[in-house]
């Protein structure tokens, strides 16, 4: 079953001052499974960024739609939409976006406070999940005491915690070393393994090789996708290299 | 480089940033046009020359001092906020190829153009008000208005070269901040994350401790003297500890709260709570300063405004009749000579002006002052320990004859043969025995509604009037008591005091005769200390100095709340860019503009009514000393000292709420938008 359809998306933005219109998306259709591991290559420019943020409902299609579970999203009012990307979607940035007053503990706990959670609740949803990710011990440190790589498990902790339909990930290797990429991209597949719905941009191939399934965008749209099959981590990532030479040599030419 | 081009650099610079030059500037304008007010008022001629004109020049000038002081602490504080939004500016210059010098140079300019605006609308403003502020105060001090602008040229000068030196101490200050610091540090200056304050409870139960005795102090304090003695003592205390609560006790409150797990894991309180931990470390000495200089104002206005509107009480207590003459007796023997010619010579001036005294008053006050323990009063000092709250216990014990009392009284007194009724305007005085010196008297108490005060009552301590039938029976015991040095310990003052029924200018020329009179009279010359008044001729000198000291309690708050609000501002926008990326990280997560509003109000009601609940608290525990305080003005109105405490307390209140609605409308724009030009 298809957790997440995308149908025709299309996104132009006008400046404000009436100067040439900017086609960001020109026509994008995909669907991602229910306990799908998905990636996004491209380009910067490509449109990834814009078609995340209407992923996330940060932002509103000029054209087509998205659906979440058959649900079209831009249906969700307004004031709903907070609750519903609490509720629905998780997300993992770039920058970690922990909130340097808050502990790691209450960084993960903030959508569950948000939501209104008991403490109870709270008190149970958290240890399996720390667990999940090997930061049990870091719990009550603060964002600045700890490294890149356990900030960035900290919001994939604080983006898992609420069982999210779908987990939205942007360039969530992108400011980690290659260790630390190495042990968020084996946490991503675990978590996948155990159900999670992931769809991640990215523009590291070594990233995107851990996913099931690489869609590529260029100038707005789907331009190729590859799926993994039985291949290996390795040969996967030989392949979307291949790829992504094959579409930067058809530019050239 | 082009001519001109620095002084372009800094005006784009000021323009850009005017959000927050804006209120800087408004902030030097103020404190500019209040020093000059106040200079201004201290030469202007009309205030000079009236009546009690000194005493308010005077305190006028004293308040000048206090807005000098403040004007360089506060715009220090208002130009550390711009200088921390600066450097990340000046970084960039410096990136780009700018040398510190140059950055220097561009600091000059703007310094410069901004003292050349604040200053000349700063004494523009001043010009204006001042001349609004004589035709108040010579309003509230009861004299005829003149016309005409009046520019104090000194005062004008004073300014000048006030905050000229002030200004010149921000240009160094802020070019030293940014010379001495590398190109990276001032790009990251306004991002850079720092450790979670720690709950320091040594310190938050210091400023527990400082507070309670400061209360302490204020509370079991009885006397007006003592409070004048010790009121600075405590106003001191008082300001330390709410420092080190702000600072130190805040955090440790946050810190408990987070540990409460079932209140701090809830969306109105978490954010609030943890940014709040933050925020206090660095903003609770703004809250400190918010809260006393709410303090202050309540203070002062209550105070002045009590006076103010309490002149004539104070007025008529000194002066019950409408000419008084006091005499003071150097010894016993001349007690019955002295007063009979002075009688004798003032009514025959009186009959000739054409005036038959009424109501008089022809009394002699027999008086002795003594350190009071209980029911026994120690009256020489050297017997007494030596300790720092003696003044608390001093008293003056007054012996009146009731036959004098009586003579001008509405309702005759009898008190019972060979005892003495004992009466103060400021405790009730219980009956039973009282020792002084050697000597135990039979007290019995005043009948219910009995009220009397004496010239000779000094307000500074206070007087225990005991009315008897045989004076010089109950004199004699302690008439020959003498201090270390030799002198009669007991003091006689002599007063004769009446009504004249005639206008106030008939009075006043009276008065004057009687004073020629006394002058050439030797009788009179003799006697050595006496003093003749008339109340048509001391209404003037009260009202002028009631009248400045409240004028002065409305300028100061008027400065004092001037600055709150701006601090308040400049708290606000400095958290709201704080919180920019706080509460978009929040967004993101799912937290409602909903959510957001209500953190936020959260957030803003603790922090704004944190310091006015406890202002309000400051005052309620400064009352009684308040009160005494006044008493030294010989006033002791109660019912107008509440009404003046709680309708400025009203006033201030009222205040606050238009600041913390303006300012929570600023911040919130700025959250929740996520732009950070949003909030203009």
């Amino acid at each position: 079953m298809a957790i997440l359809e995308v149908r025709n998306l299309k996104k132009t933005y006008t400046t404000r001052l009436g100067g040439h219109p900017v086609q960001a998306l020109t026509n994008v259709s995909f669907t991602v499974e229910n306990g799908e591991y998905a990636a996004i290559m491209g380009e910067s420019g490509s449109g990834k960024t814009t078609l995340l943020n209407i992923l996330a409902a940060l932002d509103k299609p000029t054209g087509g739609e998205v659906l979440l579970d058959g649900a079209p999203m831009n249906a969700i009012r307004e004031k709903d939409l907070a609750a519903f990307r609490r509720d629905q979607l998780g997300f993992v940035f770039q920058e970690f976006n922990l909130l340097d007053t808050f502990t790691l503990r209450d960084n993960i706990l903030l959508p569950l406070v948000l939501g209104g959670k008991s403490v109870s609740f709270m008190e149970s949803a958290l240890p399996p999940v720390a667990r999940k990710l090997g930061i049990e011990d870091l719990l009550n440190k603060y964002p600045y005491e700890v490294s890149g790589g356990q900030k960035q498990r900290a919001a994939v902790a604080r983006a898992i915690i609420t069982g999210p339909r779908l987990l939205l990930a942007d360039e969530p290797t992108g400011a980690l070393d290659s260790r630390s990429t190495e042990e968020l991209l084996r946490v991503f597949g675990e978590i996948n393994r155990f159900g999670q719905t992931i769809l991640m941009v990215t523009h590291s191939a070594r990233a995107a090789s851990h996913a099931g399934r690489v869609l590529f965008i260029r100038d707005g749209e789907v331009f190729h996708q590859l799926y993994r099959g039985d291949r290996t981590d390795d040969r996967f990532y030989q392949q979307i290299v291949d790829t992504l030479t094959m579409l930067n040599g058809g530019e050239r030419a | 480089m082009k001519n001109g081009f620095f002084p372009r650099l800094a005006w784009d610079g000021i323009r850009k940033n005017s959000r927050t030059f804006v209120p800087y500037w408004i902030t030097c304008v103020l404190c500019v046009s209040m020093f000059y007010l106040m200079r201004s008022l201290c030469e202007n001629p009309v205030l000079r020359d009236m009546r009690g004109g000194t005493t308010t020049v005077m305190v006028l000038g004293l308040g000048s001092v206090v807005i000098g002081v403040f004007s360089v602490i506060f715009l220090f504080y208002t130009s550390s906020f711009l200088i921390r939004r600066r450097k990340r500016e000046f970084g960039l210059y410096s990136v780009l190829g700018m040398d510190k010098r140059s950055i220097g140079r561009v600091m000059l300019w703007e310094t410069l153009i901004t003292a050349a605006i604040t200053l000349s609308a700063g004494l523009a403003v001043g010009i204006a008000v001042s001349k609004l502020g004589e035709l108040l105060l010579t309003r509230m001090v009861r004299e005829t208005v003149r016309r005409g602008f009046y520019v104090s040229g000194s005062g004008v000068l004073m300014t000048l070269i006030l905050f000229g030196v002030i200004f010149l101490l921000l240009l160094l200050n802020g070019v030293r901040q940014v010379r001495f610091a590398s190109v990276t540090a001032l790009l990251k200056s306004t991002q850079t994350s720092e450790k979670p304050p720690r709950a320091n409870i040594v310190l938050a139960l210091l400023g527990l401790l400082l507070l309670c005795a400061a209360y302490r102090m204020a509370v079991t304090i009885r006397q007006p003297l003592t409070a004048l003695l010790l009121f600075f003592g405590a106003v001191i205390l008082v300001i330390i500890a709410t420092y080190l609560l702000m600072i130190a006790g805040s955090v440790t409150l946050c810190r408990t709260l987070q540990k409460r797990k079932r209140y701090y894991y809830q969306t109105a309180h978490f954010v609030s709570v943890s940014s709040m931990v933050y925020r206090m470390k660095r903003n609770g000495a703004g809250l400190a300063s918010i809260c006393i200089l709410a303090t202050m104002v309540l203070v002062m206005l209550s105070a002045t405004a009590c006076l103010f509107f309490g002149s004539d009480d104070a007025l008529n207590a000194r002066y019950p009749r409408e000419m008084d003459l006091t005499v003071r007796l150097q010894n016993a023997e001349g007690s019955e000579a002295l007063p009979d010619a002075f009688r004798k010579a003032v009514r025959e001036a009186a009959a000739e002006a054409g005036i038959g005294p009424s109501r008089v008053i022809d009394c002699r006050y027999h008086e002795i002052a003594g350190l009071l323990d209980g029911r026994r009063a120690v009256l020489n000092a050297a017997d007494a320990e030596a300790d720092p709250l003696m003044y608390d216990r001093l008293v003056n014990f007054s012996f009146i004859d009731t036959a004098d009392y009586n003579r001008s009284a509405d309702a005759p007194l009898t008190v019972p043969a060979g005892k003495l009724m004992g009466y103060s305007p400021r405790y009730p005085v219980e009956a039973g025995a009282l020792t002084l010196g050697e000597t135990e008297y039979e007290i019995v108490s005043a009948p219910d509604g009995f009220s009397y005060h004496s010239p000779t009552d000094v307000s500074a301590y206070p007087t225990v009037y005991l009315f008897t039938d045989r004076p010089a029976e109950a004199i004699a015991p302690l008439a020959e008591l003498t201090d270390p040095y030799g002198r009669p310990m007991m003091s006689i003052t002599w007063q004769y005091a009446f009504d004249t029924n005639v206008s106030e200018e008939r009075q006043l020329a009276l008065l004057h005769t009687l004073r020629d009179l006394a002058a050439q009279d030797p009788v009179m010359r003799e006697a050595g200390s006496y003093g003749f008044s008339c109340r048509a001729a001391e209404r003037d000198d009260y009202y002028a100095s009631f009248g400045g000291f409240f004028f002065l309690g409305i300028l100061l708050s008027i400065v004092f709340l001037a600055a709150a609000a701006v601090i308040i501002y400049y708290k606000q926008l400095s958290e709201g860019y704080e919180d920019l990326n706080r509460f978009a990280i929040m967004q993101k997560v799912g937290m409602t503009r909903q959510d957001i509003r209500r953190s936020v109000n959260a957030q803003m009601r603790t922090v704004f009514f944190f310091p006015l609940g406890l202002a309000v608290t400051h005052l309620c525990f400064a009352f009684p000393m308040i009160r005494k305080m006044l008493m030294l003005f010989n006033l002791n109105n109660l019912p107008l000292l509440l009404i003046t405490a709680a309708l400025s307390t009203a006033a201030f209140a009222g205040f606050y709420v238009i600041v913390y609605r303006m300012t929570a409308g600023v911040y919130y724009r700025l959250v929740s938008s996520g732009d950070p030009h949003a909030a203009a």
